[in-house]
């Protein structure tokens, strides 16, 4: 298998006159695989489709191994992309559907045969070559059009929300297969898709994009634990949010007690201490995010070190397996919280956030 | 109401509801048998009766004496006109699903049905007008000195009612492949081009095969009214050999010969029922695959 490099540079789109996307740049490393990651309408299907020469650009340049095919129409990239619904050609057999390829490359009948069977091996679908494609389940739908992608050995393999059609079990064990397939491959991929842990888990770099531009783009550690803004944390999980006075130096995050929440004094995260994340200096108005999972629940007058502590009373509890997952009135405002530890409702609690789990950013910079 | 006595009158209320079906049904049965099946019968079974009213193959024998040249003729026209409007069809409904100028794609659209608006007798004498010796298209053809007014044929002929029956039929068949082009999930054109295949691939090999029912449906109903047209083949070719249809008109006009109009009327209805047989059998075949 071929490995390319994808380059997007300040690429804009736009339909008629409303733009979709505005100077979007990226970087793909051969062999690297690239989720864009961001809620419906924020332009990455349109980065994709752009990349696939399906969306002529607006402004900006694409090359592909420093071969600039901005121009190219999309029958010539030498690119595959699996689509969201299969798109598999429902005359065909599943061999006519993954040799399709082949057969436009002048690959003889020998040949396509046997490419036809390794792929066939390859995604587990021995067996399988005379079906008619409309004969079969969701699941191998999906890895006929993945083999059809595969079959031509692409230099790029775009992936537009290819699991979101499959069931939840299903869709956990195609993630992998993927991703395995992919590694094995060392092809270079981009993938599209709104759902965080599918991102997390298939992807060595995440482009996280919001009303037509990439907002963040790491490895999905760094994009989990270091958002860079207040929409990436709330779309990447740290959707808890509470506002807060804060003010910060080099080392610590000082809070004022509030209403809903003590006072507290924290360690601020530097280079490889733990602590809370920030992203600038606060000097005031402030809003912390966390995650559900990351907060845990004490008793009514317990205190908790190096943590901020939230009080409430419990409104709701759910047990969604593992841990029991509790609402917690705050205020006029709740919280998600998972604790182990099984309250019963209406019980008073408090909140305990550890500084590593927060992250804070100025009031101001709400996305 | 407990479920045993449920049960018993389900029955008595979908026996009156069958009677009383039936009782509205009626009347249209009644006029279909009176108004088409009692006098479709009763011309099939003329084919087979002579003069005295007794059974024969008479006018079967007649009809093939004096008219076997005209029902190949008319096979001949309307197979080439089928295979024709199959094409620009084809052609039609491709440019609307894939042409990639907007323009163009809106300029057909608009332009391509104007035909089905227009009676079959106005085709007849349009095609008069346009396709004669001295008519528009070789008057335009001389003027743009491409063509020698001493060589300037008349297509008033057999080449004439194909194209009368082309220009007339394709927009039809037109409107359903294109309606079904544009029911097709896009993502299989958009699939085939990722991988590599023009445009005049994509439409033989991806787009064609999945409309390929409505298109042999709009070719089935096609043939089917081409076999039935008289005006056409009377205005542009009336001379010998001609269509059955002229033939049928020319034996009980002139003749009063109903008999020899009733084989070769039979005739048209074996050729119609065969192109409708293969029609339904590809149905079944397409409906058992789904």
């Amino acid at each position: 298998m071929r490995s390319a490099s994808l380059d997007v540079e300040r690429v804009a789109i736009r339909y008629g006159a409303t733009p979709v996307l505005h100077d979007v740049s990226l970087t793909v490393a051969p062999g690297q695989f690239v989720a864009l990651l961001g809620a419906s309408g924020c332009g990455k299907t349109s980065l994709l489709r752009a990349i696939s020469g399906f969306v002529r650009v607006a402004s900006g340049r694409i090359t592909v191994s420093g071969e600039d095919i901005t121009n190219l129409p999309p029958e010539r990239r030498d690119m595959a992309m699996v689509f969201q619904s299969y798109a598999l050609w429902p005359h065909m057999t599943v061999a006519g559907n993954i040799g399709y390829g082949l057969k436009l490359r002048r690959v003889n009948r020998a040949g396509r045969a046997k490419r036809i069977a390794e792929v066939l091996r390859l995604l587990g679908l021995d067996g399988l070559a005379d079906r008619p494609v409309t004969e079969l389940s969701g699941g191998q739908r999906q890895r006929v059009a993945l083999g059809r992608a595969l079959a031509i050995n692409p230099r790029i393999l775009l992936l537009d929300e290819p699991l979101s059609n499959l069931d939840a079990r299903i869709r956990q064990t195609v993630r992998h297969e993927i991703k395995a397939l992919q590694k094995e491959l060392g092809i270079t991929a981009v993938h599209v898709t709104h759902d965080r842990e599918e991102a997390m888990v298939m992807a060595d770099r995440i482009a996280v994009m919001n009303a037509g531009r990439i907002v963040q783009f790491g490895t999905p550690a760094g994009v989990y634990n270091r958002p860079n803004s207040a929409f990436v944390a709330t779309f990447l999980g740290a959707d808890n949010v509470v506002a807060l006075d804060a003010h910060s130096d080099e080392q610590t995050v000082r809070i004022a007690a509030a209403t809903d929440h003590d006072a507290a004094t924290l360690h601020r995260a530097n280079g490889a201490g733990a602590g809370v994340h920030l992203v600038e200096t606060l000097n005031g108005s402030a809003q912390a995010h966390f995650r559900a999972a990351s907060a845990r629940l004490i008793g009514a007058g317990d205190a908790a070190p190096d943590a901020l502590v939230l009080r409430g009373r419990i409104a709701q509890c759910s047990y969604p397996g593992g841990v029991f997952r509790y609402a917690i009135a705050v205020g006029s405002q709740q919280f998600m919280v998972d604790d182990a530890r099984e309250r019963v409702p209406g019980e008073a609690v408090g909140i305990a956030v550890p500084a590593q789990a927060l992250h804070i950013f100025p009031a101001s910079g709400h996305a | 109401m407990s479920e045993p006595a449920a049960a018993s009158r389900a029955p008595a209320r979908d026996a009156g509801g069958a009677g009383t079906g039936l009782l509205l049904l009626a009347p249209a049965l009644l006029m279909v048998t009176a108004l088409f099946l009692y006098p479709l019968g009763y011309s099939l079974t003329g084919a087979f009766r002579g003069v005295d009213g007794a059974w024969t193959l008479a006018n079967f024998t007649k009809s093939f004496e004096l008219y076997s040249r005209d029902i190949g003729f008319t096979v001949a026209i309307i197979g080439l006109s089928t295979l024709l409007i199959a094409f620009f069809s084809i052609a039609i409904g491709g440019y609307l699903t894939l042409g990639e100028n907007r323009t163009a794609v809106v300029i057909l659209r608009w332009l391509y049905r104007w035909p089905l608006f227009i009676p079959f007798i106005v085709a007849g004498q349009l095609m008069r007008a346009f396709l004669a010796r001295n008519g528009m298209l070789n008057n335009t053809l001389m003027a743009m000195g491409v063509l020698d007014p001493a060589d300037a044929p008349s297509l008033l002929d057999w080449r004439g009612i194909v194209i009368a029956f082309v220009w007339k039929q394709t927009p039809f068949v037109a409107l359903l492949v294109a309606g079904a082009m544009a029911t097709l999930d896009r993502s299989t054109i958009e699939a085939a081009r990722n991988l590599g295949a023009g445009r005049l691939r994509i439409l033989i090999e991806i787009v064609v095969p999945q409309v390929r029912q409505t298109l042999v449906v709009g070719l089935v109903l096609s043939f089917v009214t081409m076999m039935s047209v008289l005006s056409v083949p009377l205005m542009i070719n009336a001379q010998s050999p001609t269509m059955i249809t002229v033939d049928m008109a020319f034996r009980i006009n002139a003749y009063g010969d109903y008999g020899v109009a009733n084989a070769l009327g039979f005739l048209s209805c074996a050729l119609t029922g065969a192109v409708a047989w293969i029609y339904l059998r590809h149905g079944i075949r397409e409906r058992g695959r789904q």
